[in-house]
């Protein structure tokens, strides 16, 4: 990840959602973005050139442009009409990121387009977040990483939110291996970023 | 095992292509129905070897365009549905009354720092009689304020009617329990009939009243007997003791209306004739 002094920044046109720029590089806001919160907070894997990436709830392509700044190819799912019009503007000027219309409950609906991923990327505001991660893992290499940013609000409002994340956890451990995990605070609350490898050998 | 892709169909056999037009792939893969028990995620080099494209640019490129072309063809299929530009007209709506309430508020304090000898008191003065006073009086900025004040009064009763005829239309059996006002709100709020048509009544009851719902749920206070329906006179006008009562009746009836104009789009009567009998009941003090 490209760091200028303490900001993380990433390499790319700009303009796309009015972020500032530093030395010609993009910066990555950790209170706008989560993914963003993770890299700064030290966590998270390397985006690195060669990667293809699956990401789940693309929204507005804002977080998705930078990630397509830095790896080989980006899809990009995202099911609400609204959103999905900016993504795709996002996706008209950034040529490695392929935009896909469609509800990540019902990933059939979009592996007739699909490669398998070095990464996936999942930021759905779902009760049923972890049976999503599941049913998307049809699409990552064995040995491929899979970083589920949990809103444990969006589970269940009532809960104590380490409850959900403990739960979320164990439903994740039954296919995959936990190898770190962050709380976003204080850039985003309640939040918590899993980071799991699929298990058997890369290739 | 038969694996259906974008560009085109692979099996034992090979590779069958679908040509490189996007616009008959798009079509094409719009109807692809698949399993995921026995998928294999593409591999791009088949579509090399099947010609479909040469390099991995230009491969990502068609898919690109591919995938542009039936996301466009989807987003302007979810709004043709007739309720997605009620849900804006009903939110511009509630706007209006907004601005207009502020502007009304801050014209009569202007008003009264031009006026000394001027008081409220002991008078009805309705922001609109307020509001003729103002005109009749002022000059200059203050002047031309009330005069778009009462343009966009005029402007929020034309929408109103609009709206109102609009919900009669799309939530027929909904805006006869309700008013076509009211039942417009709740659609706002649920985010689209086919959002409204799968709430359980007792959501619908409380559309409107998050925050007292969650502060509820959050332990300590009491639940919300209604939300936005408490806007009808049916519960807003029920004596204190069964206003919990007709606001649960009324809900449950609503979930069945918003169900009935999702699923049949249209009036029907024998439904509405027992649902009104129903919630009337319900009104009664013992």
């Amino acid at each position: 990840m490209i760091r200028l002094g303490n900001v993380l920044v990433s390499p790319g046109e700009g303009g796309v959602y009015g972020e500032r720029t530093l030395d010609g590089y993009r910066v990555w806001d950790p209170y706008r973005s989560k993914l963003a919160a993770l890299y700064t907070l030290g966590g998270g894997l390397d985006l690195t050139p060669g990667m293809r990436v699956l990401y789940l709830g693309a929204a507005n392509g804002t977080t998705v442009s930078h990630v397509a700044d830095y790896v080989e190819t980006v899809y990009a799912v995202e099911f609400a009409p609204r959103p999905m019009q900016d993504l795709l503007e996002v996706a008209r000027r950034r040529k490695n990121i392929v935009p896909i219309m469609a509800d990540a409950n019902r990933p059939e609906e979009y592996a007739p387009f699909m490669e398998a991923v070095d990464l996936v990327y999942q930021d759905v505001a779902q009760p049923n977040q972890v049976e999503i991660a599941e049913q998307n893992l049809a699409f990552l290499k064995p040995g491929g990483h899979l970083i589920l940013m949990l809103k444990t609000r969006s589970v269940d409002v009532r809960r104590d939110p380490e409850e959900v994340f403990a739960e979320a956890r164990a439903g994740l451990e039954q296919h995959l291996d936990v190898v770190d995990v962050r709380w976003l605070e204080p850039y985003h609350h309640d939040h918590a970023a899993i980071v799991c490898v699929r298990r058997g050998s890369l290739y | 095992m038969l694996q259906r892709y974008w560009f085109g169909d692979v099996d034992e056999q090979g590779c069958r292509a679908a040509g490189t037009d996007p616009a008959a792939l798009a079509g094409r893969a719009a109807t692809l129905r698949t399993g995921m028990e026995s998928y294999v995620p593409i591999d791009w080099e088949i579509a090399r070897d099947c010609g479909v494209v040469r390099t991995r640019a230009e491969y990502v490129d068609l898919l690109r365009s591919v995938c542009t072309t039936l996301a466009r063809e989807k987003i302007a299929r979810s709004y043709q549905a007739r309720d997605v530009e009620l849900l804006q007209m009903v939110r511009m709506l509630d706007e209006l009354d907004n601005v207009i309430n502020l502007l009304q508020e801050r014209a009569a304090e202007w008003y009264q720092v031009t006026n000394p000898s001027f008081s409220r008191k002991y008078r009805s003065l309705p922001a609109r009689k307020m509001l003729d006073l103002i005109r009749r009086g002022a000059r200059g900025g203050l002047l031309d304020v009330s005069g778009e004040i009462e343009r966009l009064t005029g402007t929020r009763s034309r929408l109103m009617r609009e709206v109102s005829a609009r919900a009669d239309e799309v939530l027929p059996n909904t805006s006869a329990l309700i008013g076509g006002l009211v039942a417009a709100r709740l659609l706002s709020r649920a985010g689209g009939l086919s959002a409204l048509a799968r709430m359980p009544g007792s959501t619908i009851q409380v559309l409107g009243s998050e925050r007292a719902l969650f502060s509820h749920l959050r332990g300590g206070t009491p639940p919300p007997k209604h939300g936005i329906i408490f806007q009808h006179r049916r519960v807003h006008n029920a004596p204190r003791e069964v206003r919990g009562r007709v606001a649960r009746v009324l809900a449950a009836k609503l979930a069945i209306a918003a169900r009935l104009d999702y699923y049949r789009g249209e009036a029907v009567p024998e439904f509405l004739n027992a649902a009104q009998a129903r919630i009337d009941e319900a009104g009664v003090t013992a």
